[in-house]
């Protein structure tokens, strides 16, 4: 076998067990979920070989069908998208794993089949997007993921799910439309898709038609912001990252906004080029944009009382760290935002599935009534403290090296400013993450309490003992096929925290391929 | 009159941006959600619309192999964003029905398809 | 408490541990004393002698390891969790383990001893944290590191009975063990980013140990203290990126003449490095938490806290001040070198900061009733010293030796005086419950050697000669004057403060004594248990040291901290003149010493004469109401309005903001053409 093909056997066989699994697929039973891994495990196993194969043996180009670059479709196997393409695969897998006990819950039994479906399609979407190297292949695995993301929230037949859903259609279906625009606008005047041959032909272009490119980069700017969640475009996202089933919070969260934002610095960096973005000023208002978002995210997930909202809020906080690195157009920049791009992935899963664990067990959604919490879940409060502690910038944790990175880059591109704003961002993170942990952990739930005025003062020391004894030795009552991916993300965060180099190697090898 | 000239010569673009500007108002003044998806109906065709007339090109025949030798002339029509097009429309079609199966989910859940009254269905529900 | 007592023997292990305390502590004596033996300048014959063999050849085992001070950290930070999980399954066992864990360590300590003489141990960890953790162990952190691990061990020992009153004791003793992995890293640290991550390691764990008791009053604490100790954090690491950013090291090293050039971020710099450790030194205005977080962490941790967790903001400051903001030995031209300017400025606002400080501490402490919280403002107040002796130390620049000097030697002073008062009130506490002094009398006869200790403590504290305070504030008392005399005339206000403040510590201590100790003995406590074998022997180990120090003031000064004085960049001609041989019992520092005794009568007199240990202070007066919590409720309520107010018209108007930015973003682009 080809390892050159490799690429498009992933889509192809996602797309085959799209179509077979819910033919196949009577009973939600044993085999069917092993199908469904199975299937998984392939695709990783496929997109590791092409990791391994890009950092021995260097990128190339695959063209599909050996048509050309003027007509056909090109893919761009380097570094960055064998990388990514691996990290969403990684995750992907985690998630799919927790959401086979977690999802019974939350849809109807019928619909389990459909929703394994539409993960593949999803999968398929993001991992296209990363791949490509054609402005109009991306526009259709655009809407591939744009149909497939708003199904996977609407599946679940509640109210908010629907108007979530359908909003998200709306604002995504503007962004593709503008983005579609915005290509026509460069097809016309470069008669290029390929991204590579448009940068090449940009700069003449430019001489000649600049309305045409300016019109299609305000365009194509504002679609990928609605799809990207950029601060104020990013009006969907609460609603439809809070609503969700719980594994479609955590794959919507960490990775597919990110590939829009993987689509954004194609845009900006392979199809316009440095000079161009930062003649124009895109980069300068890009980096206030985001600035704002960094701020406005947190101000906004503070004021929220649902969990999975302050935690989709909280969202749009970290996207701005990664477009503020995205606009430093620098190499350290563009590697902090990489890193950011990995490291919110991974501690936005943990906190998603977390959070969903503890509705799935506990039914609570409002924080103030998480009190206690940690002394029932330790597992799953562990996993969460450690991804919170991470969103504001502990050492030992990932989110500590990218806000570390990030602040370098910041100072390097010469904007000391941006400094105090992550300062402040990462106070305003403490401020709604402390307040959890410290309540689940201290404060004592209304249950308990009432259990320990029944008991008299006198033998207190007593049951508290034992209370302890139980509470300590009895392992939570969550399936641990939920458990084992959420401790295997958290570690996975803690590993990156002490080894940032295992990633930022790579990446900086992925950011040379930009620049 | 020379502008009145450039703008004849290229009334399809002005038309697609005029289309596309139509239906971005009915997305926006809209409450009625079938009519929001019909506004996106026409800003997708619009965007057609701009894509085909760039492939297009005055006296050319259809790059179609078998043409008598009266039908065939020396320049061909660029095929490929007709293609794409081609493509456009499914995803567009696809769009379409997904977002009107939602529309009647909705309708069921809160008796209406008014945008403004479901948010205050939605706004007491959650004050109440 | 009895049941729970009964669980404790019933599980074996209570008896053995006092036996293997008392080993224990008598090995870690012999260690200790076989250890001062090594460090004297010359072996005499006998007993002295056999010791110091006996010590080196132990010693000789632990120098061939590399990697001692990561060992170290992780005998702590292993030992933690392996504590914790003993203690599921028997709780005299964990105790156990938590006193030899501590005291392995303190022999670790110990036995860096020789390499830290001839230089300085430095070890390097590549590939962690992208840019390798690096350790670097000189005199200073081996002093520090020392006077953590004598604390860390008897804390234990005095611990096993104290925690029978709270629950989570497994929670308790990993997180203190934890803790002290953390001051451990911090203090041995090699570079800035090694020193934050266990400085933030230690804010985090010791965030545990103050909410420990889970009312509400110790959650609010701990809010403050973790809020604090994230901006404090945060302020560093600003700091650190500032500094690195723009000289490109990370290191220790003296870097005035890189600094110079960077004009107001210079100064910034300093600001945050200042803040950041201020926070967690008590400084004020940046000390609201600690008279909140020491009184309801569970005592043995407040020991801890006062005794160490501050002295590490002291040091962080010290660290900061007295090698990045310095010139290199290489570069100066003497006292004038502009290069000293930064120094200077920032050694200028320090010395008035600690006035500040010490002038308010001592002041609230003597209107507090509840002990535990007075002990606390007494820690803001000797933090004072302490930040003073650092400003003058770098207000001085090349001849700021003295104020070095002093506010280390205070450093250890006040970790061992201060920790031993906790542990005697903490005593009172587990006896009687009752924490205000009003409320207590008489008990020396139900606790003579408790009111012995405290005796001691407080003629430590309050700078009797012959007790360790009197070294180290004498040494700052010169510090002080010279500021004076080699600087700006207004120090000569400071020096005046510095007495008042001395005395009125007296007076605050009198007040404690006899409040509890002496007098009438309410009815309630007349028939109160005595004294606890386990922790008078922790305390008496303290109180041994106290004397010990105050005996002989001039052996840690000439063994440990000149030698740590002269690895920095001060005038060894100054050093030698001053410093070297000091004589401390001279006729005029003990006759001031007198007279703030008097002047300390006379407060109290006075005080109890018009009742003014009872004032009820305006609440726009404390900080904490005026800036603190606004700031903290100002942000989340505003937040929590923008919130209501805009959340839902943002989501309202999905399609109208889209509009409006594809609009601008297109009007925007309209200028390029």
């Amino acid at each position: 076998m080809d390892s050159m093909q490799f690429p498009l056997y992933i889509l192809l066989l996602l797309v085959m067990a799209a179509v077979i699994v819910p033919i196949l697929m009577k009973e939600f039973d044993r085999k069917s979920k092993v199908m469904i891994l199975g299937t998984l495990a392939i695709a990783w196993g496929m997109s590791l070989y092409i990791l391994v194969g890009v950092l021995q043996s260097g990128a190339y180009l695959y063209d599909i069908g050996n048509w050309g670059a003027k007509i056909g479709i090109q893919f761009n196997i380097d570094e960055f998208s064998a990388f990514m393409s691996f990290f969403i695969v990684s995750l992907t897998i985690l998630i799919v794993i927790y959401s086979i006990k977690d999802i019974e819950h939350e849809i109807y039994r019928k619909q389990i089949a459909g929703y394994y479906s539409l993960v593949f399609l999803l999968l398929m979407g993001m991992l296209g997007i990363t791949f490509t190297n054609d402005l109009f292949n991306t526009y259709v695995f655009m809407e591939i993921l744009a149909i497939t993301s708003c199904a996977i929230i609407s599946i679940k037949r509640k109210k908010e799910n629907y108007m979530a859903a359908f909003r998200y259609l709306i604002l995504n279906t503007l962004g593709s439309l503008s983005f579609l625009f915005g290509l026509a606008l460069l097809y016309m005047v470069t008669g290029y898709l390929n991204m590579g041959e448009v940068y090449n032909t940009i700069s003449d272009v430019w001489q000649l038609y600049p309305r045409n490119i300016l019109l299609a980069l305000g365009l194509m700017l504002t679609g990928l912001g609605i799809k990207a969640a950029i601060f104020p475009l990013h009006i969907w996202l609460p609603d439809a990252h809070s609503s969700a089933p719980t594994p479609s919070s955590a794959l919507l969260s960490s990775l597919v906004v990110k590939v829009y934002i993987f689509t954004l610095i194609k845009v900006l960096y392979r199809v316009l080029g440095e000079e161009v973005i930062t003649g124009l000023g895109v980069s300068t208002y890009l980096g206030y944009l985001a600035a704002i978002g960094m701020i406005m995210g947190s101000v906004f997930a503070i004021g929220q009382k649902d969990i999975k909202r302050m935690l989709a809020y909280s969202s749009v906080a970290q996207i701005g760290y990664i477009i503020l690195g995205v606009s430093l157009t620098s190499t350290q920049g563009l590697s902090a935002a990489l890193f950011h791009v990995t490291s919110h992935g991974l501690m936005k899963t943990a906190l998603f599935l977390s959070a969903g664990s503890i509705i799935y067990y506990k039914g609570k959604r409002d924080i103030r009534e998480l009190n206690g919490i940690g002394y029932e879940m330790p597992i799953t409060m562990a996993v969460f403290t450690i991804a919170a502690l991470g969103m504001i910038g502990i050492p030992g944790t990932n989110g500590f090296m990218s806000k570390w990175y990030l602040s370098f880059a910041v100072l390097e591109a010469g904007q000391p400013f941006y400094l105090v704003v992550i300062l402040i961002s990462s106070f305003l993170n403490a401020m709604y993450y402390l307040p959890i942990i410290i309540n689940a952990f201290f404060k004592q739930g209304i249950d308990n309490k009432e259990k320990e005025v029944s008991n008299s003062s006198e033998s207190m020391f007593v049951t508290e003992e034992i209370l302890d004894n139980k509470q300590e030795m009895n392992v939570e009552g969550l399936p641990k096929l939920m458990l084992i991916p959420m401790s295997i993300i958290a570690s996975l965060s803690i590993i990156l925290g002490f080894f940032p180099q295992l990633v930022m190697n790579i990446i900086e090898l992925a950011v040379n391929t930009f620049l | 009159m020379e502008i009145l000239q450039a703008m004849m010569d290229r009334t399809n673009y002005i038309g697609a941006a005029i289309l596309f500007v139509i239906g971005l108002y009915t997305v926006l003044t809209h409450p009625n959600l079938l009519k929001k998806v019909i506004g996106i109906n026409i800003m997708e065709t619009a965007v057609f619309l701009l894509m085909v007339s760039e492939g297009y090109i005055a006296g050319g025949s259809s790059p179609i192999l078998g043409l008598t030798k009266e039908q065939a002339t020396t320049v061909h029509v660029n095929p490929l964003p007709t293609a794409m097009i081609l493509t456009g429309i499914v995803v567009a079609v696809s769009i379409t029905a997904y977002s009107l199966s939602l529309i009647i989910k909705i309708y069921e859940a809160y008796g209406t398809i008014e945008l403004d009254e479901i948010m205050e269905l939605r706004s007491e529900q959650t004050n109440g | 408490m009895k049941a729970s007592s009964e669980i404790r023997s019933s599980k074996g292990f209570g008896d053995y541990f006092s036996i293997n305390c008392v080993f224990v502590f008598v090995a870690a004596t012999l260690f200790l004393s076989m250890f001062v033996a090594m460090t004297l300048p010359s072996v005499e014959s006998g007993i002295v002698g056999l010791m110091a063999i006996v010590g080196t050849k132990l010693v000789n085992f632990f120098i061939s390891l590399e990697s001692l001070p990561v060992l170290i950290i992780l005998v702590s930070l292993i030992g933690g969790p392996i504590e914790a999980f003993i203690g599921r399954k028997s709780e005299g066992l964990r105790d156990f383990a938590v006193v030899d864990n501590n005291f392995i360590t303190f022999i670790m300590i110990l036995a860096m001893y020789p390499k830290v003489a001839s230089g300085s141990i430095a070890y390097r960890i590549e590939g962690l944290f992208g840019y390798g953790l690096s350790f670097n162990v000189d005199m200073l952190s081996f002093i520090m590191a020392i006077t953590a691990g004598i604390l860390w061990f008897l804390v234990s020992i005095y611990a096993h009975d104290y925690m029978e009153i709270e629950a989570h004791r497994n929670r308790f003793y990993l997180w203190k063990t934890v803790t002290f992995g953390g001051v451990l890293g911090t203090v041995m640290a090699g570079d800035m980013l090694t020193m934050f991550l266990f400085f933030e390691l230690m804010t985090f764990s010791s965030y545990m140990l103050v909410a420990h008791n889970q009312s509400n009053e110790s959650i609010l604490a701990g809010d403050s203290y973790i809020y604090m100790g994230v901006v404090g954090g945060l302020c560093i690491l600003l700091g650190i990126v500032l500094v690195a950013a723009y000289t490109n090291t990370l290191e220790f090293v003296p870097l005035a003449a890189e600094l110079a050039e960077l004009g107001w971020v210079k100064y910034l710099i300093t600001i945050l490095f200042a803040t950041g450790f201020g926070i967690k030194a008590g400084m004020l205005p940046l000390h609201i938490w600690l008279p909140k977080a020491h009184p309801v962490a569970p005592t043995p941790a407040s020991a801890l806290l006062s005794g160490i967790l501050i002295k590490i903001g002291a040091y962080g400051i010290l660290r900061v001040a007295t090698t990045l903001f310095v010139p290199a030995l290489e570069d100066i031209s003497g006292y004038a070198d502009p290069l000293w300017e930064v120094s200077q400025k920032l050694g200028a606002l320090i010395i008035w900061m600690g006035i500040i400080t010490m002038v308010v501490g001592v002041f609230m402490a003597l209107q507090q009733s509840n002990m535990k919280k007075m002990l606390a403002y007494h820690s803001i107040s000797q933090m004072g010293y302490i930040i003073m002796g650092i400003g003058v130390a770098s207000y001085l620049g090349y001849r700021g030796s003295m104020g070095f000097s002093g506010s280390i030697y205070h450093m250890i002073n006040h970790a061992f005086f201060k920790a031993l008062l906790f542990m005697a009130v903490g005593l009172v506490y587990l006896r009687t419950h009752e924490l205000d002094m009003y409320k207590l009398g008489g008990l020396w006869r139900k606790m003579p050697f408790t009111a012995f200790v405290t005796i001691i403590a407080i003629l430590g504290i309050t700078g009797m000669p012959g007790f360790n305070g009197f070294a180290s504030k004498s040494i700052l008392h010169h510090a002080i004057i010279e500021a004076y005399e080699y600087g700006h005339y207004s120090f000569k206000y400071a020096e005046i403060l510095f007495t008042i403040v001395s005395a009125g510590t007296v007076c605050s201590f009198i007040k404690l004594f006899g409040y509890v100790f002496l007098g009438d003995c309410p009815e309630k406590y007349r028939d109160i248990e005595g004294e606890k074998p386990m922790m008078d022997m922790a305390m008496g180990g303290l109180a041994l040291l106290i004397i010990f120090i105050g005996q002989s003031p001039n052996y840690i000064l000439d063994r440990f901290i000149i030698p740590a004085t002269r690895n920095l960049t001060y005038d060894p001609a100054f050093i030698d003149k001053y410093i070297v041989d000091m004589n401390f019992f001279n006729n005029h520092d003990v006759v001031s010493m007198v007279w703030v005794y008097i002047l300390g009568i006379v407060i109290f007199i006075i005080g109890k004469k018009y009742d003014l240990f009872h004032l009820h202070l305006p609440t726009w007066l404390s900080c904490e109401n005026t800036i603190y919590r606004p700031l903290y409720k100002g942000v989340r309520g505003l937040s929590e309005s923008i919130t209501k107010e805009y959340e839902e018209k943002i989501i309202k108007s999905d399609t109208i903001i889209y509009t409006v930015f594809l609009t601008g973003i297109l009007v925007f682009f309209m200028r390029f053409i």
